[in-house]
């Protein structure tokens, strides 16, 4: 015969999940209360306040999780903000005193079980600083809970728990400690201690439980509580099953006239209930492992006791908050008295995914956003059918948060009211302002005439942005900015740029992810061609001004690894040092006159050339963070295909590939706050053209991110380039040292690029540098030695060399 | 014959008369192999001789020589005619400046000789220098590079100052072989002749004395420490250099700017482009292809 535990629904109300510390200062829970109705008039204040303040402790642990967990989209705008599983605050409401929340609290039979696991906040610490009463009773006489007067409120001085199987006190750290809702210290009424009785009792853990006083001089009185442990057939069997979105059977109540006829009819027909239910119930996520650990447990311990069930009960749910899935919970125990113990879990079945705008002051509004491109962002996991988990939960706050279009992101599951154990995902989206405008202004002091700044030398300069984003809901997005850093003068130095991007172009539904982007844009660079070597003084600067229109489709594979394919159409105009458009670059003859008839800087040999291009880009980028150190591989290989379209037809491919491998060397243990692992790093860079090739086009060797501890171009300006680079990285105290050797060359090719650039300037085509550096956050130290001549320098620059 | 503008050469008559017996034998046995012109390009670092040379061989004062400074940054040419034959000297300004070849002084060298024909190269290098360095490469290197290889087929390398004496009692003809070798090998290097062919580049050695203190023998002709007369003996290496049979140097456009890097290969981009896209851009693909599936995807992620 096979029983299952009566009242099991009650079981799940609070067997839930661990007890979240509350934090007062939590910003902004982002849960809902979820209260039913109260049965009890009488107690549904106290029903009430408890769920209330028991929710919001809930949603504050759950943002305690989120602010632990070093997401960096929380840190940027600080408006990410993740609900947790709001079923764990479900039970609140049913072990408030009889309250009807909760899901399973439907038969009114409130505290039977409910109280079990949950009981401290039910009820002592309501009134702990009530007025109480003295028992008004000699000391130190043992006193019947019935013996109580009803009007009186009695102060607990402390509560002892007897094991009658065992014949001893139990101690506080005992597992049947935590179901008894009585504090020490705190008051109570008869009616109430009545009640906690009743509620152990009944709660199927134990045989027989009585609650006895004892008188103590100063007026309180020392609750014991002396049980008998519940025990059941051995079994060696253990079976797991998701109960989840299923009627919760209701136990037909068992008539006390029934003949034993009647009495085995009803047990045959709940048995078959029972089964027929388990046969209904799906499959849980639980994996075998611990199924086996279960099954090992089971055997060990010979009868199943409620001590055991406890156990099992916390090892099923502490693999569920393992991996994730906040909302599943132990239910119920059936099939007790048989070989086989069947664990009856509420896994947390998504059964709605609700995406929600909300305006500035948290009212429901209509978005401007297409809610399809939120949708796309959201891993299917989160979509009905799928067990609601955390990481998922969390995945797709990041993933909404990459849009950059909401100021406010919440993702919160609530339970289904209308499904017993089904979740709804609520997503809530602030959505930032559509048009913005900015405008940065700053002055700068420019030397005047004798070189002495006046006032008139003062230049107001800034930077004017805006932004349409989000146009037509899609995230389409309109960006102009234009700098100057003199606008009584804007010609001299105006950069501009425009930038149309239109994602998702092969349609919002379509899983491809494309994005076209078209932009004008100009810039004005120094020329790293037209630079000095070592024994060169001054080489009089040549400015290369870029604008232009290019359109490009970019296929994101992932989100580091993409494909960039478009057309540039660019002019191109060298200038030299007075902004004077020059055709050639200027040398410094012995006799310290300057001439310009140094290498051309242009194609058209005009100083302006104009030309059309297609350029396509390939990045395959698997890095990845270990403890903070990358590691992984990043290839890049670029061409930039001349179409024979422009100043003096120009036809080339231009091509460079990048391989780098970032090598880990020694495996760790990942985690937050665990040292990185060094990490050793090749990196190798080849660039080549074929066809014209215009001075500013040429590939130039040295630089912080060429060949360190020479300038840029100081190498000098070829047509085909390898550079070499190893670095080591050794992790110290939060950062890393490193040491590094690198080498450039021009493969001979530097006499391929019209007019010699690197040896009219006296460059040599190529070499080495070896150093040592320190990483100081954003900023590298080193002390790079040139091997050219054989000396170093200490450098400070930013970012990153690879 | 010979243009109005060329002046006689009448410092041939200033020379030692046993010299001049000596010229005149030579320039009849040019005349004979139907050799009227010859033009000699005289190049090397500065300071080290070469407009000293030209003055010795046209046997006037006609270059003005700086020392202490580098010459001026032209070329000159003179020329010289005797008995229908006429000689062209190239005085140029050293190539070396600060350590690095003169780019542009090359540049200029290189214009000058535009439509010009080398007969013989002279390449000028100090004997008392006790190490050949780097700028000798360099300036052979250099030369290559303007003028193509076969130059050196057409190369004589004078080393002035012959009348230095060499220190630790070393004989003087030794130190002059051992000088020359030194030098040949680096010039040889510069000019990235192979060792296999060096064989076919036999580049003669001079020794020159240009100082007026240079001591003389008894026929008044200056002479070098080992006793021969340079002057005869240099003009006769020239004669035999001039009538080695290989090709002069004809310098036109095309040899000046050399090969167009931009044509190279322009025809072939096509091609490339495709080789790209299948060979590098296909599977680096493949490569983001694999990534993917080999992701760690976190436990939940996993279908079940």
């Amino acid at each position: 015969m096979s029983s299952s535990f009566p009242a099991s629904q009650h079981w799940s109300a609070t067997l839930s999940a661990p007890r979240p510390r509350p934090r007062p200062n939590s910003p902004r829970p982002s849960l809902k209360c979820h209260i039913s109705a109260s049965r009890d008039s009488d107690s549904s204040n106290h029903a009430l306040f408890k769920t209330l303040s028991k929710t919001l402790a809930f949603s504050s642990a759950a943002a305690l999780l989120l602010n632990s967990s070093p997401f960096p989209l929380l840190l940027s705008n600080g408006s990410g903000n993740f609900g947790g599983c709001s079923g764990n605050g479900l039970g609140g409401g049913g072990s408030g005193g009889g309250g009807g929340g909760g899901w399973f609290g439907g038969d009114g039979n409130g505290g039977f079980f409910s109280r079990l696991f949950s009981p401290a906040d039910a009820i002592a610490d309501e009134s702990p600083s009530q007025e109480w009463d003295s028992h008004g009773l000699p000391a130190n006489i043992v006193v019947q809970l019935n013996k109580l007067s009803g009007f009186k409120k009695y102060k607990i001085s402390e509560i002892l728990f007897f094991d009658r199987r065992k014949w001893k006190t139990v101690g506080t750290e005992d597992s049947f400690f935590e179901m008894v809702s009585l504090r020490p210290g705190a008051t109570y009424t008869k009616a109430q201690l009545q009640k906690e009785l009743e509620t152990l009792a009944t709660c199927g853990m134990f045989e027989k439980v009585d609650m006895e006083g004892k008188t103590n001089p100063d007026g309180t009185i020392g609750v014991t509580i002396s049980f008998t442990e519940s025990t059941w057939q051995s079994a060696d069997r253990f079976r797991c099953i998701n109960v989840g979105l299923m009627q919760q059977s209701k136990p037909i109540e068992m008539d006390a006239d029934m003949t034993d006829k009647e009495k085995l009819e009803y047990f045959r027909s709940q048995e078959e209930d029972y089964m027929r239910r388990i046969q209904r119930a799906r499959v849980c996520l639980l994996p075998m492992p611990v199924h086996m650990e279960i099954m090992q447990m089971l055997k060990e311990q010979g009868k199943v006791s409620a001590r055991l069930l406890q156990k099992i009960r916390d090892r099923v749910q502490k693999w569920y908050q393992d991996e994730g899935y906040a909302c599943a919970q132990v239910v119920n125990f059936g099939n007790l008295n048989t070989k086989e113990v069947v664990c009856e879990v509420v896994e947390g079945d998504i059964t709605q995914l609700v995406i929600q705008f909300q305006d500035k002051l948290g009212h429901v509004v209509e978005g401007n956003t297409d809610v399809a491109v939120v949708e796309r962002e959201l891993p299917k996991q989160l979509r009905p059918g799928y067990i609601f988990n955390i990481e998922a939960g969390k995945q797709a706050l990041r993933n909404i948060n990459s849009l950059a279009l909401f100021s406010n992101i919440e993702v919160n599951p609530r339970p289904d009211e209308k499904n017993e154990g089904g979740i709804i995902v609520e997503i809530k989206l602030k959505e930032l302002e559509q048009k913005t405008a900015e405008v940065s202004t700053e002055w700068s002091i420019v030397p005047g005439r004798g070189g002495r700044p006046t006032l008139a030398s003062l230049q107001p300069g800034g930077t004017v942005t805006f932004e349409h984003r989000n146009l037509q809901g899609l995230n389409r997005s309109l960006i102009g900015s234009v700098t100057t850093s003199n606008f009584f003068n804007p010609q001299d130095d105006l950069a501009f740029k425009l930038e149309y991007v239109h994602p998702y172009l092969d349609g919002v539904y379509n899983p491809s992810n494309r994005t076209l982007r078209v932009s004008c844009f100009n810039s004005r660079k120094l020329s790293p061609v037209f630079t000095g070597g070592p024994g060169v003084d001054e080489v009089p600067p040549i400015w290369v001004d870029r604008a232009g229109v290019k359109a490009n489709i970019t296929e994101n594979f992932t989100r580091q690894s993409k494909f960039t394919y478009g057309l540039v159409m660019e002019e191109i105009t060298t200038r030299d040092e007075s902004s004077h458009i020059c055709a050639n670059g200027q040398r410094v003859l012995p006799s310290g006159g300057i001439s310009s008839d140094g290498p051309p800087t242009t194609l058209s040999g005009t100083g302006i050339d104009r030309m059309a291009f297609l350029q396509a880009n390939i990045t395959r980028d698997n890095t990845k963070f270990v403890n903070g150190a990358i590691v992984g591989d990043r290839n890049v290989f670029q061409v930039d295909q001349g179409l024979g379209i422009g100043s003096n037809f120009p036809f080339f491919n231009r091509h460079q590939l990048t391989v780098t491998r970032f090598i880990q060397l020694m495996s760790v243990e990942e985690g937050a706050g665990k040292a990185p692992p060094p990490v050793l790093v090749l990196h190798s860079h080849y660039g080549g053209c074929v066809g014209d090739l215009p001075s500013y086009d040429a590939f130039t060797l040295g630089g912080p991110y060429s060949v360190r501890g020479y300038n840029m171009g100081e190498l000098g300006a070829a047509r085909n380039i390898l550079e070499l680079a190893a670095e080591l990285r050794i992790p110290i105290k939060g950062t890393h040292v490193y040491a590094f050797a690198e080498h450039g060359n021009d493969l001979g090719s530097s006499k391929n690029v019209k007019g010699n650039p690197t040896e009219v300037y006296r460059r040599m085509g190529h070499g080495s540098s070896y150093g040592v550096g320190l990483k100081l956050g954003l900023v590298r130290a080193e002390y790079a030695v040139d091997h050219n001549s054989g000396t170093g320098a200490l450098f400070f620059r930013f970012g990153e060399r690879f | 014959m010979g243009s109005q503008g060329i002046r006689e050469w009448a410092g041939i008559d200033t020379f030692a008369p046993a010299t001049q017996t000596k010229l005149l034998e030579l320039l009849g046995k040019l005349k004979q192999e139907n050799v009227n012109t010859l033009t000699i390009l005289v190049i090397g670092k500065g300071g080290v001789g070469k407009s000293s040379i030209v003055n010795s061989i046209i046997g006037e004062k006609v270059v003005s020589i700086s020392p202490f400074q580098s010459e001026g940054p032209r070329p000159v040419m003179v020329s010289r005619s005797r008995a229908g034959f006429t000689l062209n000297i190239i005085d140029t300004p050293g190539l070396i400046e600060g350590g690095y070849i003169n780019v542009i002084a090359l540049d200029i060298i290189k214009s000058f000789l535009l439509n010009k024909t080398i007969d013989v190269l002279l390449y000028v290098d100090r004997l008392d220098a006790y190490r050949v360095d780097n700028l000798d490469k360099l300036v052979s290197k250099a030369v290559t590079d303007s003028f193509g290889k076969g130059i050196w087929k057409k190369a004589i390398i004078a080393l002035t100052h012959g009348q230095f004496s060499p220190p630790d009692e070393l004989p003087y003809d030794e130190f002059s072989s051992i000088r020359s070798e030194g030098l040949l090998k680096v010039v040889k290097l510069g000019a990235r002749i192979k060792k296999d062919v060096s064989q076919d580049f036999t580049i003669p050695v001079a020794l020159v004395e240009n100082s007026a203190r240079c001591k003389k023998n008894e026929n008044d002709e200056k002479v070098l420490p080992n006793g021969t007369a340079w002057i005869p003996q240099f003009v006769q290496t020239i004669t035999e250099v001039a009538l080695n049979g290989s090709e002069s140097i004809r310098v036109d456009k095309k040899l000046i700017d050399g090969p167009n890097p931009n044509q190279r290969g322009k025809l072939w981009i096509p091609l490339i482009f495709l080789l790209q896209y299948i060979f590098i851009m296909k599977p680096i693909e493949a490569f983001i292809k694999r990534d993917i599936a080999n992701e760690s995807r976190p436990s939940w992620e996993i279908d079940e």
